[in-house]
């Protein structure tokens, strides 16, 4: 067949569609099909080359970014301005969660380590969203509110242990 | 020792000042050419804008109106599209039953209007030519300023306008008809859509921020829009009502006239005014009915109801322009498409003020939580 016509009849194949790619992201794994396609018409598909600066800590954040594809590290920089990478994330996985629900400051630096994709959701998309589908807002939130808190709780482990550790790094808090 | 060339400067030959005019003369036609065409590209962009620029602004304010009520549907049903007709089909039918109310009352009161204008008019420049004469007489240092004629010549030119102008605006209204509704339905349908790929085309760094002021200045605009909009409802119908009481005739066109002024502020409602309080002073004279309907324009819709009670409820504090900046608006408007950009001059400038003033929130917002650590520790 003369490719003009593949290229004229040639469908979106269901597993090229953005839709799709959410199913299998743990935060949207609950949502039905067609409340996946009517979030996907909410998002943002940004293309980012290798080395290129997704955002800055301090910058304004509004919303998170899932991975579609390539590799994002996510950096800190000490006191001394040396880098410090606190993880390296790939396909599916997401992060910026924290500031979707409240206008905040990025707390850490993130940057694509090769060619990424990346599918933005923002509170404004979420807001409107709520708008016009609240059970699924409603479902997402529930979602995004599970994983920050099992976050947290992961965070406080970490705390705990440490304090149990080196609990001459609290000793200031302890006294005050 | 080498011996320098000679630099001899010879005239420049025929063939080089051949070739020197026709490249001169090639540049100033190409010249030329650009400047004409780019000054008829701009024509041809004024005109297409201008004849654009009222459908498309009517379609948006429409959109920001209908938006609340296409959501509220589109949460039962799940589909937009099938919203958006809902709430077409529902307006369409409002619509027909006002049409047969009020269309027949209305036909007779223009046609009645259109006759009576002159006699209004007369009875403007009488009570002018008396104020005149009086302000002669209290100050003959004064040169007669020759109200008479110029309380005339107005009077001549808003006849003319009303009687010529009619059957043009007519023609105009029918392709609003045509427009507005079909522009709308599309704004309602992909306005998320056009305003996404309009941010889309922001650089990756500044995206994101972009996008947030976008939201924050529809939202804030979408506020701003419904509330002059049922403003001047508001004071429309309250106007009819209060001149219902009287003897008053063309209740309606004086408040419809005095709504649609109202979203002027400052000086919109003192036209809005005028005509009422002319019409009072030539059918009814000068008794309690007159003082009555100024009492309904001025105290009653102005102080009580506006002022008092639909400013600080549906327009926020901060969309307010100061009067310097009324005047300015309304001076521009006027210039760039006569009386409807006085009209909308003023909102547009508005719009502007909170775009500025969001843009400038949203930059405290991230400031201000950066000097919290500091001023903590």
């Amino acid at each position: 067949m003369n490719p003009l016509w593949i290229n004229i009849f040639h469908k979106k194949l269901e597993e090229e569609s953005i839709a799709y790619f959410l199913g299998s992201v743990s935060i949207f794994a609950d949502l039905d099909k067609r409340s996946r396609i009517q979030l996907e018409s909410l998002m943002h598909l940004r293309t980012y080359s290798a080395g290129e600066v997704i955002f800055e800590a301090g910058d304004p954040g509004s919303g998170m970014y899932i991975i579609r594809s390539g590799t994002v590290q996510i950096y800190n920089r000490s006191v001394k301005n040396r880098e410090i990478i606190l993880a390296q994330l790939g396909l599916k996985e997401f992060f910026g969660e924290t500031t979707l629900a409240a206008p905040s400051k990025r707390t850490a630096s993130a940057r694509a380590s090769e060619p990424t994709v990346l599918i933005g959701l923002f509170r404004a998309d979420i807001n409107e969203l709520a708008k016009r589908n609240p059970s699924v807002a409603y479902k997402i939130i529930l979602s995004l509110s599970r994983v920050v808190s099992e976050r947290l709780h992961v965070s406080d482990q970490l705390m705990n242990d440490l304090r149990l550790k080196h609990p001459d790094l609290f000793s200031t808090e302890s006294s005050t | 020792m080498s011996e320098p060339f000679p630099t001899i400067r010879r005239p420049a030959d025929r063939t080089q000042m051949i070739l020197l005019f026709i490249v001169l003369t090639a540049g100033l036609a190409a010249g030329l050419a650009i400047y004409s065409s780019a000054t008829s590209f701009i024509t041809f962009i004024r005109t297409a804008s201008s004849a654009l620029f009222l459908p498309i602004l009517l379609s948006l304010v429409l959109t920001f109106l209908l938006e609340p009520v296409v959501s509220f549907f589109e949460r039962t049903t799940g589909k937009r599209t099938g919203s958006i007709f809902i709430v077409y089909i529902l307006c369409a039918m409002l619509l027909y039953l006002l049409m047969q109310f009020i269309i027949p009352q209305w036909q007779s009161a223009w046609n009645s209007l259109q006759a009576d204008l002159p006699r209004y008019i007369k009875g403007m420049t009488n009570y002018i030519r008396d104020l005149g004469l009086k302000i002669e007489a209290q100050t003959p240092f004064i040169d007669s300023a020759d109200l008479v004629e110029r309380g005339r010549s107005l009077g001549k030119d808003i006849v003319n306008t009303v009687i010529v102008g009619t059957p043009q605006s007519a023609l105009r209204l029918g392709g609003l008809f045509l427009m507005v509704p079909l522009f709308t339905f599309f704004f309602l349908r992909d306005g998320s859509r056009i305003l996404r790929s309009c941010i889309s085309l922001a650089p990756n760094r500044t995206f994101e921020m972009v996008h947030d002021l976008s939201y924050l200045i529809t939202k804030q605009l979408s506020h701003f829009i419904r509330g002059r909009i049922i403003e001047a409802t508001i004071i429309g119908i309250v106007i009819f009502i209060g001149l219902s009481f009287t003897d008053i005739r063309y209740t309606g066109f004086l408040a419809v006239f005095a709504g649609v002024t109202n979203l002027i502020p400052y000086i919109g409602p003192l036209i809005g005014m005028i005509p009422g309080i002319l019409v009072a002073l030539v059918d009814l004279g000068i008794g309690g009915q007159f003082w009555w309907i100024v009492i309904v324009y001025f105290l009653i819709a102005q102080v009580i109801i506006d002022n008092f009670i639909l400013i600080p409820i549906l327009i926020s504090r901060y969309s307010n322009l100061h009067p310097l900046w009324v005047i300015i608006a309304i001076i521009l408007g006027g210039n760039a498409y006569g009386i409807l950009g006085m009209v909308i001059g003023v909102p547009i400038v508005s719009t502007l003020k909170i775009i500025f003033i969001e843009i400038r929130q949203y930059r405290r917002t991230f400031s201000l939580s950066e000097r919290l650590p500091e001023s903590e520790s």
